[in-house]
Order: structure tokens, then C-alpha cells, then sequence
């Protein structure tokens, strides 16, 4: 079954807003690694990350936020999850990363 | 029936035939031939000069139009001959590779390898299916002489080298103390600073430890993020998730995690799996935790390890048979 | 479900005489010459199976006729020794015929739907189905 991730970054001084949209899986995971990576290696940048339109991810994208979480500690940038669906959210909840990785609670589909 | 014969008279006896009569066995044999061909590397474009060079044959008369029409199909064959003549060429490759992954997954499952114990008044079921040749999946149990047995389920995000020498980790971290100093928070901590300590910053592994004391009836477990299994309590005939809390391990070296306990009697069930079995997708979704509970009900009346199996096969069709994550399964039964 | 005709498959010949009826059904039921083709060849694939690795089986046809849709579904079953592991018979490039993309992974892409269930010692059930393209 293929795969699709869409990644669109836009500067905003100094917040990075990242849009995902389609599937976050170890055919994908490349690409976000790829675009999401450098964006996390300037001080004091906060990098907003926008979930809602992905609706699968499995635990190879959690890797990916590991490490740009790792990164975002090391280069005293910061990395925030916003609008996860509810499946997505579930899996960084189970493994315990909704507790150091920032996530943005408004749900998907409540007040734009 | 006859064997094919590869050439060119015999292609032109089969579509001779074919044309006179139109009869099913004419086709049936061309399929046959084609077949034979294949196995000699005759590409597509050669046949169809067969086809013209036959045709030519048996009809002297035939129209330059339709001689012209053959040609332009010809030209249009080739590319797919190059593709096929591809593909035969990836498909060496690709053999030669599963070969050599299956020397390395050889060496997993003997390094790596658990025996179901048995212990008194349990029934125990497992089964771990890769989805591929190497697996990512991991489960191990120890037995000490009092009976106490332990269990851990884990899930390796991460490829290779690194991720196969954490299972090393995992296996002798519980091999090399007596059970009774191996409580599952400890366990977990240690088992943390390691894996953090490893090269890859995207690696991390999600595993479940459970150490169950015959003498008192108790489990004990701690989680590092994995996905919760289930407890069937058998007095009041219900299905609970096993609820524990905890950071994956890998992530950062001070985890400390929360140790849980539940008392087993009998009947009583404790149900382990990893994510490759509540990823399941149905068509067009995915499946829900309480379907994926669903299917384990329907079959938790057998002895345990024919219960993992089979429900195994039920996902294996559920999925066309081609399984997308590595399918782990652990079913303890209390028997008395 | 009911299947309104059916070939036993115990000689070679068999083979054709399966993959005739087949290709009539199809005839009758509308499809193009490509999809005829198509489905005798998959027909083809799993008669040769039964005749090849089990004693009985047979092949049969049932016309689906729905009021938005029409089809054909095929049912091959045997009695054969069964497949021990589907995920593995299943799997592109590793056919009993070896390479020559036939198979059962061949009949699931000529055919629009495919399932399988089959126990060793016991033998298979196939069934397929083929939907007319509008």
C-alpha cells in the first residue's frame, strides 16, 4: 500500500509552522526527518508542527520526533505538536511521550 | 496431452489450430508455451515475430496492411521485454539478498532464542511472526526454581545492528540475576540508560516486563510505553486493559517507572501483544482496540498456545496475508 | 452460496474444459475480450494447481447479477494437503512456477477480489471475483 506525506514549512521570525498531510511510516518518515531536522537546530526557534491532516503515523514517526526533540534539547530550540487526531495522539499517549514532547490539546475540529 | 515444443513450428501448428477450430485447448497450450518461453528468456517482442513469421505461413497472401500492423506491435513489445528482461535481473538480486538476511535472522533466532517454560497451573501460549525476515519484536521468558516467571514483550523501533543488540540487552539483563532481585521497575531503568546510550537518537524500544509469583498469586509489571495488553478476570467474567504508565525506553536516561501488581486466580487470563496486532488495517480503516478483543474472545477457550495461533491465522487473512508490522502474541491461562 | 456450475479437475484436460465454461460464462455475462482472457488465464492457474497438487477438486461458477453491477465469481476448492504457510505462497517471485508471475499472486491481480483459506491436510478453498468494468 503506498504512502503519501506532504511537508509545507513557513517562516514566521521566529516561529517555523510545519503542515503534515497523508501518512507518517517508514516509507515517509525520510521525508519529515529530511525537512523537520534543520529546522530544529536554531536557538530559541519554536517549531509549531500541524498534525491534523495526518492520519496515520506508526512508531517509525515517533522516531522521528525523538530525535527532533533530542535535537530541539541540544540547540535550546522548541518543538510543539498541534490539531493531532485522535488515533495519532493515542500512540504518543501509550508510550509516554505526550508527557515531554509539547502537545497542544485543542482537538482537531474544535475552534479554528 | 502433448509437451510444448519451443519453436517456431509448433507456435504455428497451436495458432493454426486455434484459428481453424477456436477451441480452448489451442489457448490453453499457447499458455503453456509462453510459459516454456519464458523459462529460455524469449522476450515478448520475438514472439510476436513468431506470431508474423506463422501467420506468414499460413496465410502467403496475407495483406501488407496486417504485416505493416504486426511490425508497429513488435516496435511496441520491446519496452515491455526490456522491463521483463528488469525484473528477471532484480529478482537475482533480490534472491541473493533474502539469502543473506536469512543467515543474519538465523543468527537472531538462535542468540535470541526463549523456551516456553512450563510451570505448574499455567497454560502458556506464544507466538511472534515477523513481517519480514529480521524481527523487531521480542519476547522472552525466564523461570527460576521457586516458579517465578518472567515475561517481556518488547518492540524495537529501529533497524540493524543496534536494534537486534538490544534484544541481547533485554535477554540478559533477565538471564543474569535470580528472579527475586529482578523486580520490573529496576529492570526497565537499566534497561533505559542503556538504550539511550546507543548511537542512533531515533531509536527506542517499547517494552512490558511482568513477573508472576506462584506463591502469592501476584504479577507484578511495569510498562515502558508499550501498548497495553489485557486481563480477563474470571469471577466477574471481564476483559480489562493492563494499565501502566511509562516512558518508552531510550529517550532519556532518568526514566523511573511505576510498578503495578495484579492478583491472578484461577481462570484468570493475562493477555500480551505488541503494536503489529491492533495495527491492523480492514480495507479501508484501521481496527479498534475492542474488535482486536473481539477476536481474541473467539478463541481463548482453546489450550493457549493453539488460542495465539490461531488467532494469528485470523489476522493473517483479515490482511490479505501480508502482515504490515511484526505480530507478537503471549496468552497466560491460570489454570488452578 | 450456491454455485450453478461446476468442473471436476482430475485430468489435465480438465483444465481446458474449466477454463471454456469460464471463458463462456464471462462471454454471456459481458466482458470485454481483454477481461475473457483474463479470467481463463486465472481460471487456468488454479485448475493446473488442484490438478497438479491434489487428488479431487473442482471449479465453479457463479454469475453475480446485481442491479448496478454484474460478475463473475469462481470458486476453486481441493482437497489437496493444503498450504502451510499462505503469507509465503502469497509473496511476488517465490511461486512454484518461479518467477514467471503466474501463481496465486498472479490470479489476485487478474481477478478483482481474492481470498483463501486453506489447512494442511485438509486442502484449499479460492474464491475470486471479477466485476465488469462500466
Amino acid at each position: 500500500m503506498k504512502m503519501n506525506l506532504e511537508v509545507e514549512v513557513v517562516e514566521n521570525g521566529s516561529t517555523t509552522n510545519v503542515l503534515l498531510a497523508g501518512e507518517i511510516d517508514a516509507y515517509t518518515v525520510p521525508k519529515l526527518k529530511e525537512a523537520l531536522l534543520p529546522l530544529t537546530e536554531r536557538q530559541n526557534q519554536l517549531i509549531e508542527v500541524n498534525l491534523e491532516q495526518v492520519n496515520y503515523m506508526d512508531s517509525t514517526g515517533l522516531g522521528v520526533f525523538i530525535s527532533a526533540l533530542k535535537s530541539t534539547k541540544q540547540y535550546k530550540s522548541e518543538l510543539k505538536l498541534i490539531r493531532l487526531q485522535d488515533k495519532v495522539k493515542r500512540l504518543f499517549e501509550i508510550t509516554g511521550l505526550d508527557s515531554i514532547i509539547t502537545i497542544d490539546s485543542t482537538v482537531r475540529g474544535g475552534n479554528v | 496431452m502433448n509437451k510444448v515444443n519451443l519453436d517456431l513450428e509448433n507456435y504455428r501448428k497451436l495458432l493454426k489450430q486455434y484459428m481453424i477450430t477456436q477451441d480452448e485447448k489451442a489457448l490453453y497450450q499457447a499458455e503453456q508455451f509462453t510459459k516454456l518461453s519464458m523459462q529460455h528468456n524469449i522476450s515478448p517482442e520475438e514472439i510476436v515475430n513468431v506470431h508474423i513469421q506463422a501467420l506468414k505461413e499460413i496465410y502467403p497472401d496475407l495483406p501488407k496492411e496486417i504485416d505493416d500492423s504486426m511490425s508497429f506491435l513488435l516496435e511496441a513489445m520491446i519496452s515491455y521485454g526490456l522491463a521483463y528482461q528488469e525484473f528477471q535481473s532484480l529478482r537475482e538480486k533480490q534472491l541473493e539478498l533474502k539469502s543473506e538476511i536469512s543467515v543474519a535472522a538465523n543468527m537472531q533466532q538462535t542468540l535470541l532464542s526463549t523456551v516456553k517454560p512450563s510451570i505448574r497451573g499455567l497454560d502458556i501460549g506464544a507466538t511472534s511472526i515477523p513481517a519480514n525476515q529480521m524481527s523487531g519484536d521480542y519476547y522472552h521468558f525466564v523461570k527460576d526454581n521457586e516458579d517465578t516467571l518472567g515475561i517481556a514483550i518488547a518492540d524495537v523501533i529501529g533497524k540493524g545492528v543496534p536494534a537486534a543488540l538490544s534484544m541481547s540487552m533485554i535477554k540478559y539483563s533477565m538471564d543474569s540475576f535470580p528472579l527475586s532481585q529482578r523486580n520490573p521497575s529496576a529492570i526497565l531503568e537499566n534497561l533505559n540508560r542503556v538504550v539511550e546510550r546507543n548511537v542512533d537518537p531515533s531509536m527506542f524500544i517499547t517494552m512490558f516486563y511482568g513477573l508472576y509469583d506462584p506463591k502469592t498469586s501476584v504479577f507484578q509489571y511495569s510498562s515502558a510505553g508499550h501498548e497495553p495488553g489485557f486481563y480477563y478476570n474470571a469471577k466477574m467474567d471481564k476483559f480489562d486493559e493492563i494499565k501502566a504508565k511509562g516512558l518508552v525506553l531510550g529517550v532519556s536516561n532518568d526514566t523511573v517507572y511505576q510498578q503495578y501488581e495484579l492478583e491472578i486466580n484461577k481462570g484468570d487470563m493475562i493477555i500480551l501483544l505488541t503494536d503489529g496486532v491492533t495495527e491492523c488495517r480492514l480495507a479501508d480503516r484501521f481496527i479498534e482496540r475492542d474488535e482486536v478483543l473481539d477476536v481474541i474472545k473467539k478463541f481463548t477457550h482453546l489450550p493457549a498456545q493453539e488460542a495465539v495461533e490461531q488467532v494469528y491465522k485470523y489476522f493473517e487473512r483479515l490482511q490479505d496475508f501480508q502482515l504490515r508490522d511484526d505480530f507478537t502474541l503471549i496468552i497466560i491461562k491460570k489454570d488452578v | 452460496m450456491d454455485f450453478q456450475s461446476c468442473v471436476k479437475i482430475n485430468r489435465e484436460w480438465d483444465i481446458v474444459g474449466a477454463r471454456q465454461i469460464g471463458r463462456e460464462h464471462a462471454k454471456k455475462i459481458g466482458f470485454g475480450t481483454v477481461d475473457q482472457a483474463r479470467i481463463a488465464t486465472a481460471i487456468s492457474e488454479l485448475a493446473r494447481n488442484i490438478y497438479l497438487y491434489a487428488d479431487t477438486g473442482k471449479i465453479c461458477f457463479e454469475i453475480i447479477n446485481e442491479i448496478d453491477r454484474k460478475g463473475l465469481w469462481i470458486l476453486a476448492v481441493d482437497n489437496g494437503p493444503g498450504i502451510a504457510d499462505i503469507s509465503q505462497v502469497m509473496e511476488d517471485g517465490f511461486s512454484t512456477s518461479g518467477g514467471l508471475g503466474a501463481g496465486l499472486p498472479g490470479v489476485k491481480r487478474l481477478m478483482d477480489q481474492f481470498d483463501i483459506i486453506s489447512e494442511t491436510g485438509k486442502g484449499t478453498e479460492i474464491r475470486t471475483v471479477k466485476w465488469v468494468r462500466k
